[in-house]
């Protein structure tokens, strides 16, 4: 007897798909409406796939070490007290200091080396860092809520952890990049 | 305690891997950037679409890589690379499930063009160009990224690595990459 049956599977993950699909159109709507600073500064779209997938990474990879300790029973859904889910958010944000620094120094070369004036490149270089860290403090936000939620309503994390926060992950990570590249002023 | 959580030991494998990550993808950042003049001119519209389609590419393929590693857990796939009538259902139904949903992608990224611009080509022309180029590139991605979740999740399951901390973060990032580019061949072909 066959397990796995080719109706249910596109049946049960159409609705999911569909409802991921709808909050990545809000990410492909802010981008359409800054299309006039995308094309006075095309290195936006450059920062686009690394901001969304380091942010994916970190918060995929923080929920998955913190599904195994709830199932483990080495971590219970509460805030106070765990030292467990303490350290794993310091070693995310250890993490994500180092290698949003190090991405963003990447393309402060790679902008330079394109022509943009040193200080552009710089300023450039500057919001891409503080984007990848307000992305990360809320991605960690996100995977936690959704890992202890999701784990005290009886439903398995591992299912449900990494879907959102790759889905909100991918919106608040073009959000954050527009709106640092405007704070700093690029 | 059987497992100690130690902030250094977690940093150095996760951060030798995000590097690998962002190179990957500062090369789809790097394609996604040629691709500029289409965006701003020769088909406004079009980068409506380009995040619902890296998102539908993660979640199609996480959720095949996570159905495949409960099967070889449970025993169901044996871990060698034969196309068994287990792995067919598996790959049928992410075949399916690309298109039906590329084409929903592009369905719903021309509403949002209509409600939100005045598009510069004809309504029709723009519907049909957007919903080739999404199910084109929704298509050709998802049967390339397919085969290969199958490949990685079967030889790393044999070598006996954590699918949690490799194989999840490689395959969403080489994905990403070979999304972009298929976009761009649709594009290329369409536009």
């Amino acid at each position: 007897m066959a397990v796995y049956s080719v109706k249910r599977i596109v049946l049960e993950s159409f609705p999911v798909l569909t409802a991921g699909i709808i909050i990545a159109l809000a990410a492909g709507y802010m981008l359409n409406s800054s299309i006039k600073k995308i094309a006075e500064l095309p290195m936006i779209l450059m920062m686009i796939p690394p901001i969304n997938g380091l942010g994916g990474n970190i918060g995929s990879i923080l929920g998955a070490r913190l599904t195994s300790a709830l199932h483990l029973g080495t971590l219970e859904p509460r805030l106070r007290g765990q030292l467990v889910l303490r350290k794993n958010m310091a070693a995310s944000a250890l993490v994500s200091f180092i290698i949003f620094s190090l991405t963003g120094a990447i393309f402060f070369a790679i902008a330079y080396a394109s022509g943009i004036p040193i200080a552009r490149s710089l300023s450039l270089a500057l919001a891409f860092f503080i984007a990848g860290i307000a992305l990360t403090a809320a991605v960690i936000f996100v995977t936690i809520a959704s890992a202890f939620v999701s784990f005290r309503g009886g439903l398995d994390p591992d299912n449900v952890v990494i879907p959102i926060v790759t889905s909100i992950g991918d919106v608040l990570g073009v959000t954050c990049l527009l709106v640092a590249i405007t704070i700093v002023g690029v | 305690m059987a497992r100690e959580v130690n902030v250094r030991s977690i940093v150095a494998p996760v951060l030798s891997i995000l590097f690998l990550c962002a190179l990957i993808e500062l090369g789809a950042g790097k394609v996604f950037e040629e691709m500029q003049e289409y965006f701003t001119t020769l088909l406004p519209g079009l980068i409506v679409m380009v995040p619902p389609l890296l998102g539908l590419r993660g979640n199609i393929n996480g959720a095949l890589a996570s159905r495949l590693g409960t099967a070889l857990n449970a025993g169901l796939i044996e871990p060698r690379l034969t196309l068994s009538a287990e792995i067919k259902v598996n790959l049928a139904s992410s075949l399916i499930l690309s298109i039906i949903a590329s084409a929903t992608i592009g369905v719903f990224a021309f509403g949002v063009n209509l409600l939100t611009s005045t598009p510069t080509i004809g309504v029709l022309e723009l519907m049909v160009k957007l919903i080739a180029i999404a199910v084109f590139a929704g298509f050709l991605s998802g049967l390339i990224l397919a085969l290969l979740t199958v490949f990685v999740a079967v030889t790393s399951y044999a070598r006996g690595w954590d699918p949690d901390n490799i194989t999840s973060p490689t395959m969403a990032t080489v994905g990403d990459f070979v999304t972009i580019a298929c976009i761009y061949l649709a594009v290329l072909l369409v536009v």
